[in-house]
């Protein structure tokens, strides 16, 4: 049992949050502390029975000066915030002042309305809970309020209020055909409109323009994503090729734009994948190992297989590659070895006496590449990301000296070994392994997997692939499968895969899959051969009668207790005294008296002791009568 | 189910009259004992030789209540029925001689053979339940009630009740001819007018006075109940052949009648049956047809009412 003006106090407090939590980190300062301080004022005006201090209209002259402050603040360069900031001050103030039936409506609108304007900073699918919250909630509240207009102090019974809870789930679920039809119908945007207005400042990304082992001491890790690629799991932690560096000045690798011609052809299984990157400021496109193509309208591939969009992603874009995971690239045509062989002007002694020693012992690029790998295996270094050696001979100490670093180190010492030693080789930036979501079927990559390592130029075979860091004495501990996740991390999967299904199927639903996706239905129709036809005109028509079976039951689910062994009672006594004519029209004592059976009696004048003095059936007597009914059937 | 012990002679009333002394006559008897306990007054409408005299002399000897008889004609003044003040010689005053209608159940015979004149002296005292002559009122005797008689209205030298008056009875029923069998037994048993005159009490006064309380203030009447014989009186206003549908009186006269249905049948509470039990012999004779649809028998047209209203069943 509870009042009305109660039960919609809690309502509106509850949407009233519901509205502006997922706004609230959006919020500047002073409108977050208005919105705290009218939620606070909210609920201790409920606690203290609805005693108003402030009036009405002094709350509304009050929002005057804010209003004309925030008018102020519009410009087109910052056109939602004071919207958003008005908006949700609107709110607070509203839940301040008193509630009438007209405020109370206001505060529906306004929370609505807040919680529609995150979606101008944000595209999550968060989103979609607070709305589904505010559908249960909005129903309920204008259902009570209409009985509050009418009586204030109605005092509504539990069985009442759940009633209207029914009713406005069923209000919600009436709706869901209606959102199914429109979803692939109506134009959407595919990106926040306030992002789309103001670019934000793009994440940096793990991978930079350049490799330069030695200029600090410790690497920063940063867990934030980089990017999904949904494909089957690897086997192997999979190496994602993202760029090449090509040249060497000092101790820093670079790209030089200007890539000798070459082609390479990767070979291997053939993977295909879909990579939905993070908005970020970096043009390279990823993909498993080497990729044969990349399904994007505008890119420039350069001849070491590097692709790049021709434009920076300022959203969440999914693609989709198609790529070989053999590690080597078969050159067809010879390469600019001297192009490939170019070292950095001076050389430590350490390193050139290396270098000449693998020159030495190897004959051919093949055995010099194994002599150099051998080198790595039985060094004893090892895999740190702290206390790395710094300066010009940053390398030498590494290779002579303190034998820990990081990828970079590897990589670069290893390639600069190698063209010392006559082998063409080049840095290879990517990311190494990442996390495989099995509910998602894709990999979860983040920037901290960012990864250098080398590929060497093998003649008669191509370019292959070779990692020194895993050469490393503890490199199986870095990147060995990890053990099972924890509870903690297999709800952090879930939730990923939720969004990932969200940003796939919601927020990139674009014209294009529109058109797609009426194309592709026109084509399974007239492919569908006569036994699929059947088949689904089979199976369309038992979802039909599940349907109509569903609705002609309807009555058996929204039910009381009684209503249900009213209904049971009058089909047994149908079915034992088919005598009887006119069921319908007669009384229950008639039927007794008609039926002439002593537990048609005692049914009926238990039942009717209850319905006619208003009284409810208790569970025993319920029990008790379905007994009796047991033993008529 | 908690009709109290003390008034629990008053319920099994019509089944005692009925088994040993009134045969086949069960409805009407039972019409009556309602009547009783709701303080209201029958007529019961019928030719002549179906036993209504007896009727009402068995349920005045099986309730030890007074009873007292006018047998109306055309010539019968209202003073015949109130009594009058007589000059006493001796004393030098006017003595008030009361008449039959001093006594807790009055038999009304043939009461449309009575002048208007004399019908509306008679109904008056029914409703106020007091008389006054010469100026001064005498209270009548509680329980008082009339138990009037009727020939059917075509029969010679009558005087028709008119509506306002009729409505005055709260119940309005027929007697029929008893089933063969029972008929061919009473044919060979004779009357049975000498053997109700010995009949014993079964009930006192004040237990049927209580029994009335008990009516009037411990049957439970639900809200869904109400609403049935709303729907009932309702759809009397609103049916084509009828011209002036069921009164708010005739409703309260239904629910009173329920009540004492419900007690009858052992209940404390009211339900929809008890309504559509008595609601043609409460009602029927309140029905004011239209012009040219009087042919059709107003108890008949009501059940046709009555079948098409649902029973509230949850």
């Amino acid at each position: 049992m509870v009042t009305t003006s109660r039960l919609i106090a809690y309502l509106s407090l509850a949407i009233s949050l519901a509205g502006v939590i997922p706004l609230f980190v959006w919020l500047e300062t002073f409108p977050r502390l208005i919105v705290v301080l009218g939620l606070a004022i909210g609920m201790l005006q409920e606690l203290r029975q609805g005693r108003w201090y402030i009036k009405s209209w002094q709350l509304n002259l009050a929002l005057v000066p804010i209003f004309i402050w925030y008018i102020l603040q519009y410009s087109r360069s910052n056109p939602v915030q004071p919207v958003v900031s008005v908006l949700a001050i609107m709110l607070a103030v509203r839940l301040c002042g008193e509630k009438n039936t007209r405020n109370l409506l206001q505060i529906n609108l306004l929370a609505l309305f807040c919680l529609a304007s995150t979606s101008l900073f944000d595209l999550s699918p968060t989103f979609l809970f607070w709305l589904g919250l505010l559908l249960l909630l909005l129903p309920v509240s204008l259902i009570v309020l209409t009985f509050h207009a009418q009586n204030s102090r109605l005092v509504l019974q539990n069985s009442e209020f759940r009633k209207i809870l029914m009713a406005a789930l069923l209000i919600l679920l009436v709706t869901l055909p209606a959102m199914a039809v429109l979803f692939p119908v109506l134009p959407r945007t595919a990106f926040p409109l306030w992002h789309f207005l103001n670019p934000p400042v793009s994440a940096t990304t793990g991978i930079s323009d350049k490799v330069e082992p030695g200029s600090t001491a410790n690497a920063a890790e940063t867990r934030s994503l980089a990017f999904r690629a949904e494909l089957p799991r690897q086997t192997q932690p999979p190496y994602w090729r993202v760029t090449v560096f090509n040249q060497i000045q000092g101790n820093r690798w670079s790209r030089n734009p200007v890539v000798p011609l070459e082609v390479s052809i990767p070979s291997g299984a053939s993977v295909s994948q879909t990579i939905t990157v993070e908005p970020s400021a970096s043009r390279l496109l990823i993909s498993l190992d080497t990729a044969a193509e990349i399904s994007l309208p505008r890119l420039k591939v350069a001849p070491d297989a590097v692709f790049e969009n021709l434009r920076s992603f300022s959203r969440r874009t999914s693609y989709t590659a198609r790529s070989f995971t053999g590690g080597i690239l078969t050159g067809s045509v010879p390469i600019r070895r001297a192009f490939y062989l170019t070292l950095p002007g001076k050389l430590s002694p350490g390193i050139r006496q290396l270098a000449a020693r693998i020159r030495q012992e190897g004959r051919s690029d093949a055995e010099r590449l194994e002599r150099a790998e051998q080198h790595f295996l039985n060094g004893g270094y090892r895999y740190s990301r702290v206390g790395l050696p710094t300066g010009h001979d940053a390398l030498d100490q590494f290779l002579f000296v303190s034998k820990q670093g990081h990828c970079e180190f590897f990589a670069s010492s290893l390639a600069i070994l190698l063209r010392a030693a006559g082998v063409p080789a080049r840095l290879v930036g990517g990311y190494l392994g990442g996390e495989y979501n099995e509910l998602g079927g894709y990999y979860l990559v983040s920037e901290d997997r960012a990864h250098v390592w080398v590929e060497a130029y093998v003649e008669g075979k191509g370019w292959v692939r070779t990692d020194p860091s895993r050469f490393a004495v503890n490199a199986a501990t870095l990147w060995s499968e990890r053990k099972k996740p924890g509870i903690a991390a297999r709800l952090r999967l879930l939730l990923d895969a939720l969004d990932y299904r969200w940003t796939r199927t919601v927020v990139s639903y674009d014209f294009e899959r529109q058109a797609e996706q009426l194309r592709s239905a026109g084509a399974k129709l007239q492919t569908l051969e006569h036994a699929m036809r059947w088949r689904w005109l089979l199976s369309s028509g038992v979802i039909l009668l599940v349907l109509l079976a569903l609705f002609k039951s309807r009555k058996q689910w929204f039910c009381s207790r009684e209503e249900r062994l009213l209904r049971r009672f009058k089909r047994i006594v149908k079915h034992r005294f088919e005598a009887l004519d006119g069921l319908d029209t007669l009384g229950l004592f008639e039927i007794a008296a008609a039926s002439g059976d002593i537990r048609v009696r005692q049914f009926v004048d238990r039942y009717a002791a209850a319905v006619y003095q208003d009284k409810k059936l208790g569970p025993d007597e319920i029990r008790q009568l379905d007994r009796l009914l047991d033993e008529l059937q | 189910m908690a009709i109290a012990h003390t008034v629990k002679p008053v319920t099994v009333l019509v089944d005692a009259l009925c088994k040993d002394h009134l045969q086949g006559k069960d409805e009407v008897v039972r019409l009556a004992v309602i009547a009783l306990l709701t303080g209201g007054h029958i007529l019961v409408e019928d030719l002549p030789g179906l036993g209504k005299t007896t009727i009402a002399l068995a349920l005045a000897g099986i309730t030890g209540l007074s009873f007292g008889r006018v047998q109306c004609t055309s010539d019968l003044l209202p003073s015949d029925i109130t009594g009058l003040s007589v000059f006493n010689r001796e004393t030098g005053h006017f003595n008030f001689v009361p008449g039959p209608v001093f006594n807790n159940i009055v038999l009304l015979d043939e009461i449309n053979r009575a002048m208007p004149r004399t019908q509306s002296a008679m109904l008056e005292a029914m409703e106020e339940r007091r008389v006054t002559v010469e100026g001064t009122t005498h209270q009548l005797p509680d329980p008082f009630m009339v138990f009037a008689t009727q020939n059917p209205s075509d029969q010679s030298g009558t005087f028709p009740l008119p509506e306002s008056q009729l409505d005055r009875f709260l119940i309005c029923t027929g007697i029929g001819y008893p089933p063969e069998q029972l008929e061919r037994s009473i044919i060979a048993g004779g009357g049975i007018r000498e053997r109700i005159a010995g009949i014993t009490p079964l009930v006192s006064t004040a237990e049927i006075l209580t029994a009335r309380r008990v009516v009037e203030q411990s049957i439970y009447l639900a809200d869904k109940v109400v609403g049935y014989i709303h729907a009932l009186v309702q759809s009397t206003r609103l049916h084509p052949q009828i011209q002036t549908g069921l009164s708010t009186r005739a409703a309260i006269n239904l629910a009173q009648a329920a009540r004492a249905a419900a007690f009858l049948a052992g209940r404390d509470y009211v339900a929809p049956d008890d309504v559509k039990g008595i609601a043609v012999a409460v009602c029927a004779h309140r029905l004011v047809m239209r012009p040219g649809q009087t042919i059709q028998d107003r108890g008949e047209l009501l059940r046709e009412i009555i079948s098409g209203i649902p029973l509230p069943l949850v």
